[in-house]
């Protein structure tokens, strides 16, 4: 990750006019990259703020209304329960593959027979093209004949209506989220463990420490920062989730799985209320980053202990 | 073509006239291009653009299917090649919007949802008006016979203020599908009135044995027909064709929702708001269902021995006679020319050769839709060759003597479904019919009236 | 030895051997149960109970996917389009991960972060229009050219924390011998970076080849790319899980191979640049 700053790189002996010479030497290097970045990241964020401020539906004319559009979001009731739905299906699809995730890593660490093999499998589903996987879940999840309800009937569980009830629709969509997702919190904790150093449990050992005893005080905080990277990523990613709520549910039953980001592109794409829906892009991308900002700053401090 | 001998010209000729005719063209038919050599005969010549290439858009649909089926008939015909593409409704809806929009849209034609879009199309003059077209005998093939167009499609193609910018090509009817068999074992017979309905689907319903009288669809937006279809029979539209007010609140609009939820709530299988047609299909297919509202274009595979569990025990009812009427709810498509294209009058004459007695008759054949043409339902030949049931187009014909439009003809027709589905997937979660169309109407007016004050 | 130690023994490789069963099931039952959809026929797919096995082993679902739409044409459009703006992004994005790596430039390395973090549908109404304006539209350019916000900030990104981890000495030793920046990078840093490239790379072109609202509502008839058309399967008149499930496969065959091919890179990659696209 970016923030790791590393200490500066310049030969202590050199003298100070070369090193800044040398970093603007450097700087050369990132010019093309920049360019590309300004002309298809700077220029839609700037265009779109322009947009929000504008009342603009597909079709009629341009008009400038100022923070109107950002004053009807705020009273938008549908917009707000968008918030609380993307909200509770983040909190859920960050923690849950967090929890698995970590649990999968620590079974990988260990040395068995055909790890290789079963590790590859383990991760098809996060590299498995989301709207191809999200259509075979569609028909898995069918209330009659969805092949999950027969499962649950085998094992004399009562059928559930899973993506087609307002209750257990995004638990639902999680649970894709978990299948999808778990793999990539798996990786980036396997990492951690590889680098954890052996000597704390060789003396916990000694000490006769019992193996959740072990997890608990030495593995845990050991990868702590790694599951932090990883909730930072998820969270990221699980705010912006599209694709497979698009495919399974499309924000239904009723609204009940209705996202920020389902109703964004309802808005620009269903109803083509331009400006509206690019204000909603602009308090979309302030939540994301102060969310990520937030778990940064856990970042920091779990570093820090 | 025989009939249209080609006359071959010297080529010097060709090039000389090839200016002054773009002049001369443009006093007799200002919709004229001077592309090829045929366009300075005043005769009508279905090779007049030969070696131009349009473009078509459709909606993926069996009359999608149908036209590119048949399309190297109208390659072979006019020398006009054709890139066609089929995709989903919603994207191709969506796409329409950006691409007009966009002043540089890349098709020449489009197959237009009249139930969806025909106002936002037509107030904004997207589509070329077809009647000073028609009148033009350059370009107007002789047989074409305007006429034999039935009125319901007309009324559809027609916008408010007159303009006629799409060809009458299909239009859906709604109706019920139900289960012979299942009827037969409860002793039943296909229901007549609303209250009929209703008491059939609870004598047929049986969950125990995952057997429902009913099922339709519940997922918001697709599930609107469903409801207007219902509002139809106590005679009342969900807008006012003429004042464009909201009826949304009415008597008689809370008592189709109310039946909406009776019926979707207690006999239709549990899941029912997330359906759309094709979970109502399956459901149906598996003979799971007694009874399916829906479109009778969907019949098709369920005849099919390969996809369908209940071939030759499926029954095809025209729509019951509600408290006030009997209606069955009409949708449709029409084929039009793009405002913007460059080659207006190749893909006008694509137009002409998509909705021609042939191709309206092969629509028939296929039981993938009903003509807009009166002669495909006369037509003995035609009629004899359909693969469907026999009953399949009695259900048709009478329908098509009670069809009326389902869905409002309104600019934000997709927002209004999206308020008002919400509000209708809400009532089978047990939320009250009334509060719940207040709450709709109260949001969807604004909108409503801004896109006519626009 | 001890009985009750054995037996302990046995029972703990037991639960361990159970646990390695459920952690890895999911992932290879519904792989498995696609596999199984594609291979039946239409009727067995929609059997209750379900069919587990085909029956009637059957590939005719394929020959429809094929049969009914160009998908040969996605299938080039969307290897052009992720290797395209894969290359691209390389082509700019590792001189950058390697100049913001020593300039430590963190700035623009948050810049590239907060791309990440942008909701992807929010670049499509802009850069429309942008392409509208300049003439792109109906090219496979728009395409190549919106992958690009997926594919330079992962490349960028994979390339900052390898560049990172890089031991300093072998340039400065080249720089001091007169080489100039450019020489050393092109030299001495490039040919020490091809495991990162590499990574970069294959991440960089799954992230974009499993990309569909760009495609969905970019992208016409010439220019579709594979995940759109696989939601296209979706056909009007009936539900055809069978062609549906074997076009989902389709799509996803050429990224599992390429994981199983270098899962052990993809693994390094991962777990040292934590990115992934979208």
């Amino acid at each position: 990750m970016v923030a790791q700053a590393r200490a500066p790189s310049a030969a202590p002996g050199a003298p100070a006019g070369t090193a800044i010479d040398r970093r603007r030497q450097y700087y050369r290097f990132i010019y093309p990259a920049l360019a590309i970045i300004l002309a298809v990241i700077v220029f839609p964020w700037l265009f779109t703020l322009y947009m929000s401020v504008h009342e603009w539906k597909v079709g009629s004319a341009r008009e400038f209304v100022g923070f109107d559009n950002y004053l009807k979001l705020a009273a938008d009731q549908r917009f707000r329960e968008s918030v609380g739905h993307t909200l509770y299906f983040t909190f859920l699809a960050v923690l849950l593959p967090l929890g698995f995730g970590t649990l999968a890593a620590l079974v990988f660490h260990r040395d068995f027979p055909l790890r290789g093999l079963l590790r590859t499998i383990f991760i098809l589903p996060m590299m498995a093209t989301p709207v191809a996987v999200a259509l075979v879940w569609t028909m898995m999840f069918h209330p009659q004949l969805g092949v999950l309800n027969y499962l649950l009937g085998l094992a004399g569980i009562p059928p559930h209506t899973w993506v087609y009830s307002p209750g257990t629709v995004i638990s639902s969509l999680v649970l894709v989220e978990i299948w999808h997702w778990t793999p990539l919190v798996m990786l980036i904790v396997l990492g951690g463990l590889a680098a954890a150093p052996t000597e704390p449990y060789e003396s916990a050992v000694i000490d006769g420490a019992s193996r959740f005893q072990m997890f608990r005080y030495i593995t845990l905080p050991l990868i702590m920062p790694f599951i932090v990277v990883a909730a930072v990523i998820r969270t990221i990613d699980a705010l912006k989730t599209f694709d497979t709520i698009y495919v399974i549910t499309q924000g239904g039953p009723g609204t009940s799985s209705e996202t920020i980001n389902i109703f964004l592109y309802l808005q620009a794409f269903a109803f083509y209320n331009i400006g509206y829906a690019s204000a909603v892009v602009v308090v979309f991308f302030v939540l994301v980053v102060m969310l990520s900002l937030l778990l940064l700053y856990l970042r920091q401090r779990a570093k820090w202990t | 073509m025989t009939r249209n001998v080609v006359r071959s010209r010297p080529v010097g000729r060709r090039i000389m006239l090839k200016g002054s005719a773009a002049a001369l063209a443009g006093l007799s038919a200002p919709y004229l291009n001077t592309v090829t050599a045929y366009s300075q005969t005043g005769a009508f010549n279905w090779k007049r653009f030969q070696g131009q290439k349009i473009e078509v858009a459709m909606a993926k649909s069996p009359r999608g299917d149908l036209l590119q089926k048949h399309e190297k008939e109208f390659v072979e015909l006019t020398g006009i090649q054709v890139g066609s593409e089929q995709i989903p409704e919603q994207q191709h809806r969506q796409k329409l919007v950006i691409e007009f929009n966009s002043g540089n849209p890349s098709f020449d034609v489009q197959m237009l949802a009249w139930h969806v879009q025909k106002r936002m199309v037509g107030k904004s003059k997207w589509m070329e008006d077809i009647r000073p077209l028609l009148k033009d005998a350059q370009i107007t093939a002789p047989d074409l016979d305007f006429a034999d167009f039935g009125e319901a499609g007309l009324r559809w193609a027609t916008q408010a203020d007159g303009r006629m910018d799409t060809f009458p090509f299909n239009i859906d009817y709604w109706m019920i599908y139900w289960n012979k068999e299942l009827f037969a074992a409860k002793g039943m017979k296909y229901p007549q009135s609303f209250e009929e309905m209703v008491d059939t689907a609870r004598k047929m319903t049986d969950a125990s044995a995952g057997i429902y009288g009913w099922t339709s669809r519940g997922l918001k937006n697709a599930n609107v027909p469903v409801w207007t279809s219902f509002m139809l029979g106590n005679d009342m539209d969900p807008v006012h064709p003429k004042t464009l007010q909201l009826q949304t609140t009415t008597p008689e609009a809370v008592a189709a929702a109310a039946l909406y939820q009776k019926m979707n709530k207690e006999y239709a299988a549990p899941g029912t708001v997330g359906y759309n047609w094709y979970e109502c299909q399956a459901s149906f297919m598996q003979g799971r269902a007694g009874m399916w509202l829906d479109g009778i274009g969907f019949a098709p595979p369920l005849e099919d021995p390969t996809k369908s569990k209940i071939v030759g025990k499926v029954g095809y009812g025209v729509m019951p006679k509600g408290p006030k009427a009997r209606h069955s709810a009409t949708f449709g498509d029409g084929l039009g020319v793009s405002s913007f294209s460059k080659k207006k009058e190749a893909a006008y004459l694509y137009c002409q050769w998509a909705t021609n007695k042939a191709m309206q008759a092969r629509l028939l054949q296929s039981g993938g839709g009903s003509p807009c043409r009166k002669s495909a339902y006369v037509d003995k030949e035609t009629v004899a060759s359909i693969k469907l049931p026999r009953e399949w187009l009695d259900c048709m014909t009478e329908s098509l003597n009670i069809g009326r439009p389902g869905l409002p003809e309104i600019v934000p027709v997709t927002e209004f479904r999206d308020v008002f589905g919400i509000g209708l997937t809400n009532t089978i979660g047990g939320a009250d019919p009334a509060a719940e169309l207040k709450k709709a109407t109260e949001q969807f007016q604004p909108v409503l009236d801004k896109s006519e004050k626009a | 030895m001890d009985l009750t130690a054995k037996l302990k023994r046995l029972l703990d490789r037991g639960l361990f051997a159970l646990s390695v069963l459920v952690v890895v099931s999911p992932a290879a039952l519904v792989i498995l149960w696609m596999l199984s959809l594609s291979m039946k026929t239409e009727l067995e797919n929609m059997e209750y109970p379900p069919v587990f096995l085909p029956g009637e082993f059957t590939l005719r679902n394929y020959v429809t996917v094929f049969e009914n739409s160009p998908f040969g044409r996605y299938l080039w459009n969307s290897i052009v389009v992720s290797g395209l703006s894969t290359l691209v992004a390389l082509l700019v994005g590792v001189p950058a991960g390697y100049g913001i790596a020593k300039a430590q430039a963190w700035r623009l390395a948050v810049l590239t972060l907060i791309a990440r973090m942008t909701p992807g549908l929010s670049f499509l109404i802009p850069l429309y229009i942008l392409f509208q304006f300049v003439g792109l539209v109906g090219t496979l350019w728009p395409m190549v050219i919106i992958h690009l916000v997926i594919t330079v900030p992962i490349v960028v990104y994979v390339m900052i924390s390898f560049f990172e981890t890089l031991p300093p000495d072998l340039e400065e030793a080249a720089l001091i011998d007169g080489c100039t920046a450019w020489q050393a990078f092109r030299h001495v840093a490039l040919p020490l970076a091809r495991p990162g490239i590499v990574v970069g790379a294959i991440l960089s072109f799954i992230f974009s080849w499993n990309n569909f609202i760009f495609g969905a509502v970019l992208a016409g008839r010439e220019t579709r790319t594979l995940p759109v058309a696989v939601y296209n399967v979706l056909t009007f008149e009936q539900v055809a899980w069978g062609p549906l499930a074997a076009a989902a496969l389709i799509v996803t065959l050429p990224v599992l191979v390429l994981t199983v091919v270098i899962q052990k890179e993809i693994v390094s990659g991962l777990t040292a640049g934590s990115v992934k696209g979208g």
